[in-house]
């Protein structure tokens, strides 16, 4: 749920018609990975280019390493693999959008970044059943804009299920974790 | 502020404020009552009656002003100090407890009727017409401290941000030699190098200041455990001092924090296992009380935290033995020393026959070693038949700003705390042995297993012909990690890798280097495991064949 500013009047009257048109429209930052996805601007802290990235050894192969943000240590996950989408090399274009997801900080690289839309609520369809598995409820839409469609990505879900199988990778209980 | 917070807030000062009222009763059955003491006492007892009624709980203040009445009888000489002590020492128990309950479940209030009945059990009977001296038993209410309380955290931002002026004035170190390099504007490259210098003074001098800030006398850590060395001993019919020496000798908080459970089972170890009973040190002509003893110091970069105990020592005997029983040693193998003593520190390993409920469930000493590991320590252990045992942790000062080895395999950079480096040796391909399809180096007469960092984090690197390696201790077992090229030492701030997206089995955090690149600190402990895995089954140094061929290393000063 997107935070709502209160009008000064504090009415009740002129809250609720804010709050319909807040919670409906979407706001996305959307980027290209062959197809063109959105994820909700509040979650994004910002976008950059892609320079330096170390390899973290025993990580999952959607990891791509970290990188250096300004003295902090963020990890980076290779959105493409993640997705299990074909490889590809990253270009010039290639951008890095860092997000924020709870208590999560992370960067999620990307072949590029298109756009900041706003969409309104009735051009978002859920999607449509034969593409939907059981391990990709983080597809929550499909949004229709002009000529374009943007896939919502619901980022949570998305990292909440990373968080399990990354779990299992780091020694931690893991097959490496006998003496603990 | 959240009621947690001040619940979390009151917790902690109450623990300290009991500490203090802990161990000024520990003085006072060691070094004989004193009336000052008692003024010790009331302080902290006050402050925690004032801030139980502010929390709400009513019966905990009814019951710690039923002990102010004691100690103010007892200042008072209307009751004797030695028929109340042991009620004052259960007191504290029963004070812990309910923090303990309160910390479990914050709505809880507990009751304390019965605590509050026994307590005024002590006054009764005693009053009579004692004559009221002139004690002033508020006088602590004046006094003025010049400390403050700050949120640890604070200090954790603080010394981040001094790391990362590290890393820019390495950056800008960088751009004034490259502007000297190319010929640029001389005077005013030279200028900047000035500039540059007496800044980088300034910032080693706040991190100096911010990493003192952080620092804590270890008598912190220590003060924890004379009550329960006083409990434990009289459990067990024992009779045992713990002795302080260096206990002003500062550590990192963080160091302090986790330093804790190691010495926990140090201490519990030494009473129980080493101490004898009195009876018996008399037979063989010892003193009768026995004597633990922690002491503290600094060598250079570390602090060298000592616990050693004059009791029976080690029976290596029966650790051999016990190291048969479990598999680790065969029934005919006749180990040196050195093996024996690592083989202390293995799971699972306790030469008690029976367990009690302190120790001798054969995990301690396993858990010590590897506590000491994560932070990046070594721990040693010496042992008299009769004489006693000494265990000997080497720490760094702190955790957040280390000195480490920076290392090359491939392509990559590793750094390796220092503090787990022994030394490092060049070597060429022929000095690398194979036993048991295991990699292995002759190194001082020992045979040495070798763990190749490339192969361990997976970076493809091909084979050199010679190459480094760099030799760590723990226990006094020995372990070679084999890299390609040696960078040199540095100075690095500890950098903590995301929870759930960062960490990696063998990687202990990341750094930041002067241009901006991120190397990952290798955890040494999960070399060591590395090596321990492969034993398994095949018990260590069984077969070795002789190696004769000689090194040809010149030992590289680190």
């Amino acid at each position: 749920m997107s935070e709502i500013q209160l009008p000064a009047s504090g009415l009740a009257e002129d809250i609720l018609p804010l709050y319909r048109e807040k919670r409906r429209e979407h706001h996305l930052v959307t980027f290209t990975l062959g197809e063109e996805y959105g994820v909700p601007i509040h979650q994004v802290q910002e976008i950059i280019r892609v320079s330096g990235v170390t390899k973290v050894p025993n990580s999952p192969s959607y990891m791509d390493g970290v990188i250096n943000l300004r003295g902090r240590v963020l990890p980076v996950l290779n959105l493409r693999k993640r997705l299990r989408l074909a490889g590809k090399e990253p270009s010039k274009a290639s951008r890095i959008i860092v997000t924020e997801v709870g208590d999560t900080v992370i960067g999620l690289l990307v072949d590029g970044v298109s756009h900041v839309v706003k969409m309104p609520p009735e051009s978002v369809e859920s999607p449509p059943e034969e593409v939907l598995e059981v391990d990709t409820d983080y597809i929550t839409g499909v949004g229709k804009l002009k000529d374009r469609l943007v896939i919502l990505l619901d980022l949570e879900r998305l990292l909440k299920r990373d968080a399990l199988e990354v779990g299992s990778l780091t020694g931690e209980g893991g097959s490496h974790g006998k003496e603990d | 502020m959240e009621y947690s917070e001040l619940l979390r807030d009151f917790l902690d000062d109450a623990e300290t404020h009991l500490g203090l009222f802990d161990s000024a009763l520990l003085s006072i059955e060691q070094n004989g009552f004193r009336k000052e003491v008692i003024m010790d006492m009331m302080g902290p007892l006050h402050t925690l009656k004032g801030n139980s009624g502010m929390m709400g709980f009513d019966s905990m203040k009814d019951y710690v002003h039923n002990i102010e009445e004691v100690l103010k009888g007892v200042a008072e000489e209307k009751v004797q100090i030695d028929r109340v002590m042991d009620a004052l020492f259960d007191s504290v128990t029963a004070m812990r407890e309910v923090l303990r309950s309160v910390a479990a479940d914050p709505a809880g209030r507990p009751d304390l009727t019965a605590h509050i009945l026994a307590i005024q059990e002590c006054l009764r009977g005693e009053a009579g017409e004692g004559r009221r001296k002139d004690v002033d038993l508020f006088a602590y209410l004046g006094a003025k401290t010049d400390t403050i309380k700050v949120d640890f955290k604070r200090f954790d931002d603080l010394l981040n941000l001094v790391g990362e002026l590290v890393i820019n004035k390495t950056r800008l170190n960088q751009i004034g030699t490259r502007m000297r390099g190319t010929g640029g504007n001389k005077p005013l490259a030279r200028e900047l190098q000035e500039g540059l210098e007496s800044m980088g003074k300034t910032i080693a001098e706040l991190q100096e200041g911010i990493m003192r800030a952080r620092m804590l006398p270890v008598l912190n850590v220590f003060g924890k455990y004379p009550r329960m060395v006083r409990d434990l001993s009289r459990t067990q019919g024992k009779e045992v001092e713990l002795v302080f020496k260096g206990e002003e000798t500062e550590l990192d908080k963080t160091v302090i924090d986790e330093l804790e459970e190691p010495l926990l089972h140090l201490i519990r170890n030494a009473v129980d296992h080493g101490m004898e009973d009195p009876k018996e040190r008399v037979k063989r002509g010892k003193k009768r009380r026995g004597t633990i003893t922690l002491s503290a110091g600094q060598e250079s970069n570390y602090v060298i935290v000592g616990v050693s105990d004059d009791g029976r020592g080690i029976d290596m005997g029966r650790v051999k033995a016990a190291a048969v029983e479990r598999g680790l040693l065969l029934p005919d193998e006749t180990p040196d020393k050195e093996t024996l003593k690592s083989l202390i520190f293995s799971a699972g390993l306790s030469t008690k026959d029976e367990a009690t409920d302190l120790s001798g469930r054969g995990v301690g000493l396993d858990v010590v070693i590897r506590k000491i590991g994560k932070l990046g320590g070594q721990i040693a252990v010496d042992s008299t038949a009769g004489g006693g045992t000494v265990f000997t942790i080497k720490l760094p000062l702190s955790l957040a700003i280390i000195p480490a080895l920076m290392v090359e395999a491939g392509e990559e950079v590793y750094a390796i705390p220092m503090s787990a480096v022994d030394e490092s040796i060049k070597v060429k391909g022929e000095d690398i042995h194979m036993i048991n399809n295991h990699e292995v180096v002759e190194f001082r007469d020992k045979v040495v297993p070798v763990v190749r960092l490339g192969d361990f984090f997976h970076i493809g690197c091909r084979r050199r012909e010679t190459f480094y390696l760099i030799v760590l201790s723990r226990a006094e077992k020995k372990l070679a990690v084999a890299v390609d090229r040696l960078r040199g030492r540095q100075e690095i701030v500890i950098k903590p890798l995301d929870e759930t997206f960062g960490k990696s089995y063998g990687v202990a955090g990341a750094s930041i280097l002067g241009d901006g690149r991120i190397v990952l600190i290798a955890d040494v402990t999960a070399f060591w495991r590395e090596t321990i895995d492969r034993t398994n089954g095949g018990p260590a140094g069984v077969g070795c064949p002789p190696v004769d061929r000689a090194f040809d290393c010149g030992e590289e000063g680190v």
